[in-house]
């Protein structure tokens, strides 16, 4: 270990001396070559595409996404529909002018392109028919009379088309006050060959539809996944108005904390300039932002800013000893460049493992915070004290530094007791204590969403408003789970595939949690029933192939492939909590092991249940593996610069501490472990390793002085716990505000990191000396030439 | 070949004696099949048939079609998709599933005491049950059926070619008779029964789909082949069977309605008041009623010979109905309900519901229904 680690730090440390020779010599190259760069990436970033694509936020390479992929053409009328509900605050629909308006927003739809418009269902379109039986056979006709004309006896004769037609429940509303138009979406335009701008057909919506005839006597209520894509993007815009608060109050903080004009803008530009970086790096490697990477500038401003306090609250303390910028900034920078680069580089490698997880946002995620924390180390552990240098921290700051230090000596003699043997028994027995009701509490973390409606969105947003409504006036549920019937090509409307299908619904409808079900073998066994005077005792799939032909002669879309090969079997449920997915899809997966066969094979799974079911899974195996990853390559990361196991249980147990207690909040609050959540606890852990990093070089370094462990932590509280306690109040400012975002899963993040960001900062202070005066991880063992570096008694 | 002369009856009893010896065969390879299944307790390779699965156990029985439903003393029966059969012992607040070995839609069930019922349905599947429906146990299956029409027109030529002053013309009609037998039996059992009806334990009658008619009596072990005996040329469906002041009735497709005088030997075509389909026939106190296709029912005074329109006020199919306790409900298609004392004065009722209703039966002072989203209970009080 020791030779290993040698071979590590030792060429770190001598690259130290170059680099600080170099940097300090050349300062006006350096900072052109960052003017230059900054330049172009400034270009690069404001090119930068909000991006949500709906593959990327399920784990493509699971087996129930691999299926749907297979058959992703075949499936690609199912679902990927937007429903449009009008409707009045008056007696019914059965008037002139609900119908005028029903009419007009039948019209706007039709012409917005991406819509499927021959595919597209209202009352108002022709290919929505009533039939009846009668002695002489069928009769029927659109559900409007061909005569219409808006008086009382058409709409009389409409209400009976409506009635006869089948259609309450789907197109019309149980109670009669509002009709849906049901718009399916090509996810290709079939002319142009491009790609659904679903950004921009939600706009369509809101400004044809939504805008133009929502009135005092009409409401318009839109749900879709094409909607919730268009309201993630909007509300991802209003983020960047959080980003504006975040920087106003953190320079504000950073003013009144360091007094120095210089030693606030200085560190908010390189951090600005980090998160610039960072963004048009992400869009030349030809990446977008979307909604869970929208985190990541937060993150990378508020690291940046973090570090950079570090660095001016060094420069200061070292200003005090020689009023030189050039000289303190120098010092500042060989004293923090290998605790910074530690920092950084674990934070990094922390961000790094959630690319074990096979979930392409968080992959992007994670390839984007380790990015912007890569960043960091040039703009803030270079370019920050060579500008540094130039400016210094002026007077007023030095001034403040020294007399503040003598004001709040009372405070840290009072946090010291805890590097005491008492004030250790005290602090330990706390966070056992916490450790046991963490553990405990932590048993009631679920997987998964928990919420109704789009789980994306906030209960109350508007979209899940609509989609309350949608849910309560109609006979269908937004819980969909998919199940694929393949069968050789044109068998798919055999005998033998339409009644295993039928035996394969009975068994599924079965299961808790199932509402009801739909697939093609239903279509037959109903027009069966019709074609015999709608008698119900004929509602059976025949083993007569004309007659199933005969019952298959007209199939709505979407329950079939072109070449019979495929039959979905529409699965409707009543939630999507872990639990009914769980339940549904293992079920599902033992019928199919009992009986799938060449002819018949029921493949798992599409439909937005169908994709959670397979995050679930992926989330549940992942969070242990991304766990175990993140403190591995943490802790022997600390292990390689600190060459001590108890160093490195100083300085992860703290982290683990609250780590646990983040699940049980999770499990307080109702958040579920997915796919927003998962990278918190490794971002929380990534950066809070910097706190104890920090305090940990610096006690180790006053602890190679000579001093005892109190006298070692109160010095280290005097000149690093101001800034640790800051950093921890950056970082948390920077994700608080996310509380209030309109998307639910950012809220959900920022409440969780901002936990996590607080409380792994008070570990550090309370919990880390504790456990070093337990744990004596004492000097004697250490590389005195890691200590000089450290030293500032080298002065 | 309208009716069943007492020569004929001597002809057909060689003829059950060669059933019995086929339907044995039969009845050996369902053990073997069943003992096979029993050996793999998990089968692999393919969805089982639904004449060879045993009915699903499942909590979704209790949602799923269901077609029938009737009274066996104090517990009440139904009947429906997937094998599905449901027993309630407290008036339909509770169901259980019972065992029932196959997974096919069962269209109708009739006790004919406590113990003893009998339920018919798609496939030509007839189920029998001694203990009050507990068990059921598999009497009759669509291919035995084909089986038995072949043997019943070879047995009947072959007697008619022996008798040497035989008509050629009914002699040519029988071969035509087989070889559309043999036809249909390369489909298999694709005909379903459609209602199941018993004097007693031992004789009853089993109709359905193309005029088919079958009478047993030795409880549902042999059975006669009756169809040819019908006036029924175009062999429309038979609905519905029932017996009336000691005759019998049976409604069909296409207005037909017939009757037999002489316990289901012969039967007569009676003038129909409709020419769309009938699907049932309810008897209530001295009337019977006849109900059909988009709302038609009447009734009749005189066993059948007029009948007399009855305006219902609705335009769906009446599927059913059952009098009880001097109260009458008829029930149908969208959630029809149409209750009264008598039939001259329904009422339209308003279930709340429009799914389709196919059987009622009277239980502890409610109505028990059964509908395409399983069992449901109306009280009485609400209906009048």
């Amino acid at each position: 270990m020791g030779r290993l680690s040698q071979a590590i730090v030792a060429p770190l440390k001598r690259s130290e001396q170059v680099i600080e020779r170099v940097l300090f010599h050349h300062r006006l190259l350096v900072i052109s070559l960052f003017a230059l760069v900054t330049l172009l990436l400034v270009w690069q970033a404001s090119q930068i595409r909000p991006d949500a694509s709906f593959i990327k936020m399920i784990p493509s390479s699971h087996p129930y996404v691999e299926n749907y992929l297979d058959y992703r053409d075949d499936l690609s009328g199912l679902g990927n529909s937007v429903r449009v509900s009008v409707a009045t605050t008056g007696e019914d629909i059965f008037s002139t002018d609900f119908q005028d308006v029903l009419r007009r927003v039948t019209d706007e739809l039709f012409f917005i392109p991406g819509v499927d418009r021959s595919a597209m269902q209202s009352i108002w379109t022709p290919n929505v028919r009533w039939t009846e039986v009668t002695e002489e056979g069928f009769v029927g006709g659109p559900v409007i009379p061909p005569d219409y004309d808006g008086t009382q006896a058409s709409l009389e004769s409409l209400r009976l088309n409506v009635l006869r037609s089948g259609q309450v429940g789907r197109l019309v509303a149980n109670d009669f006050r509002s009709a849906i138009i049901e718009v399916p979406l090509f996810d290709h335009n079939p002319e142009t060959g491009e790609r659904l701008d679903y950004n921009q057909l939600s706009q369509q919506l809101e400004e044809l539809v939504r805008d133009q005839y929502q009135s005092d006597s009409v409401s318009i209520h839109i749900t879709g996944f094409a909607k919730i894509v268009g309201d993630l993007i909007d509300g991802a815009r209003q983020v960047a108005l959080f980003f504006a608060i975040a920087l106003v109050i953190t320079t504000l903080l950073l003013y009144l904390y360091s007094r120095s004009i210089a030693g606030t803008l200085i560190p908010i530009a390189c951090s600005l300039i980090a998160v610039i970086w960072q963004l048009g790096l992400l869009n030349a490697l030809g990446y977008g932002i979307d909604p869970y990477s929208m985190l990541v500038p937060f993150l990378v401003f508020a690291i940046a800013v973090s570090h950079g306090v570090q660095i001016v609250n060094t420069i200061r303390l070292e200003s005090l000893q020689d009023p030189d910028p050039w000289l303190a900034a120098r010092r500042a920078f060989r004293v923090l460049y290998i605790p910074g680069l530690t920092a950084l580089v674990s934070d990094g490698i922390g961000f790094f493992t959630l690319m074990v997880i096979d979930i392409q946002v968080i992959q992007e995620l994670a390839v984007a915070a380790s990015m912007g924390v890569a960043v960091i180390i040039l703009t803030n552990l270079i370019l920050l004290p060579v500008l540094m240098s130039y400016a210094g921290v002026g007077q007023k700051a030095i001034n403040h530094a020294r007399k503040q230090s003598q004001q709040e000596g009372v405070i840290w003699q009072r946090l010291s007791w805890f590097a005491t043997p008492a004030g250790a028994g005290v602090s330990i027995s706390a966070a056992v204590l916490a450790l046991l009701y963490g553990l405990y509490a932590a048993q009631g973390l679920q997987i998964g969403d928990l919420d109704s409606g789009a789980p994306e969105l906030r209960a109350d947003s508007r979209y899940n408003l609509d989609n309350a409504f949608i849910t309560d006036n109609y006979s269908t549920s937004s819980d969909v789970f998919v199940v694929m019937a393949v069968t050789p090509p044109e068998q798919c409307t055999t005998y033998e595939t339409l009644a295993g299908v039928e035996r394969f619904q009975h068994y599924a409808q079965g299961i808790e949690g199932v509402q009801s079900s739909v697939s093609l073998a239903d279509v037959s066994k109903r027009v069966t029933a019709g074609l015999n005077e709608g008698n119900p005792k004929w509602r059976a799939v025949s083993r007569n192939q004309f007659v199933i032909n005969a019952s298959l002669a007209y199939v709505p879309g979407g329950l079939m492939n072109t070449d019979c090969s495929l039959l979905p079997v529409i699965i409707f449920l009543d939630d999507h909590k872990a639990a009914t997915l769980d339940r549904l899809s293992s079920s599902i997966e033992q019928f199919a092991a009992n009986y799938d066969s060449d002819a018949l094979r029921f493949k798992l799974a599409a439909g937005n249940s169908g994709f959670e079911a397979a995050t679930n899974q992926v989330i549940a195996r992942a969070q242990y593996e991304m766990l175990a990853w993140v403190y591995g390559v943490v802790s022997l990361l600390c292990l390689i610069t600190f060459r001590s196991i108890r160093t490195v249980v100083c300085i992860i147990t703290p982290l683990a501490l609250t780590s646990v207690l983040c699940q049980a909040l999770m499990a307080h609050l109702g958040i579920g472990v997915k796919v927003a959540t998962l990278p918190v606890i490794a971002l929380g852990v990534g950066i809070g390793v910097d706190y104890g990093i920090y305090i940990y070089s610096r006690l180790s370094s006053y602890l190679a002085e000579g001093l005892a462990l109190r006298e070692a932590y109160l010095e280290t509280l005097k000149t690093t716990g101001k800034p640790v306690a800051f950093t921890g109040l950056t970082l948390a400012i920077g994700v608080i505000l996310w509380v209030f975002s309109p998307i639910k899963f950012q809220a959900d993040m920022g409440i969780l990191l901002t936990f996590m960001f607080l409380w792994n900062m008070l570990g550090a202070l309370l919990l880390l000396p504790a456990l070093a005066c337990v744990l004596k991880p004492h000097p004697g063992q250490r590389d005195p030439g890691l200590h000089k570096s450290v030293n500032r008694g080298e002065s | 070949m309208a009716f069943l002369n007492d020569d004929r009856k001597q002809i057909l009893k060689p003829l059950n004696k060669n059933k019995k010896s086929f339907m044995q065969i039969l009845k050996n390879y369902r053990t073997w099949l069943c003992a096979l299944l029993l050996l793999s307790p998990v089968a692999h390779g393919q969805v089982p048939d639904r004449l060879e699965a045993p009915a699903l156990q499942t909590p979704a029985a209790k949602q799923s079609l269901l077609l029938s439903i009737t009274s066996a003393g104090q517990r009440l029966v139904a009947v429906g998709d997937q094998g599905v059969i449901l027993l309630s012992d407290d008036a339909g607040l509770t169901w259980q599933q019972a065992e029932v070995p196959v997974s096919t839609l069962l269209t109708a069930v009739y006790f004919a005491d406590e113990q003893n019922g009998w339920a018919a349905g798609h496939d030509g599947v007839v189920l029998r049950t001694q203990d009050a429906g507990n068990h059921w146990q598999l009497l009759l299956q669509g291919e035995q059926i084909n089986q038995l029409r072949i043997a019943h027109y070879e047995e009947q030529l072959e007697s008619l070619q022996q008798d040497p002053e035989a008509d050629p013309f009914e002699l040519e009609e029988l071969e035509f008779a087989l070889e559309d037998a043999e036809f249909a039996a390369e489909d298999g059992p694709v005909n379903p029964l459609l209602n199941v009806w018993f004097q007693d334990t031992q004789t009853g009658f089993i109709l359905g789909a193309y005029g088919l008619l079958m009478k047993t009596a030795d409880g549902g072990h042999n059975w006669q082949f009756l169809t040819d005996t019908l006036p029924n040329p175009d062999r429309y469906h038979l609905n519905h069977l029932i017996e009336h002041q000691g005759a019998l009735f049976i409604a069909g497709e296409a207005g037909l309605l017939l009757r037999s005088d002489d316990g289901g030997e012969s039967w007569y075509e009676l003038a129909s008041p409709y020419m769309g389909s009938l699907f049932a026939l309810v008897e209530h106190q001295d009337e019977l009623l006849l109900l059909g296709l988009r709302g038609n029912l009447f009734r009749s005074m005189d066993l059948g010979d007029s009948w007399q329109a009855v305006m219902t006020g609705s335009r769906a199919s009446l599927l059913s109905g059952r009098s009880a306790e001097g109260r009458l409900l008829l029930v149908g298609l969208g959630g029809t309900l149409l209750s009264g004392p008598g039939s001259q004065n329904l009422q339209l009722l308003d279930g709340g519901q429009r799914r389709a209703l196919s059987g009622v039966v009277m239980a502890d002072d409610h109505w028990v229904l059964v509908s395409e989203q399983g069992p449901m209970r109306l009280p009485l009080e609400g209906v009048n």
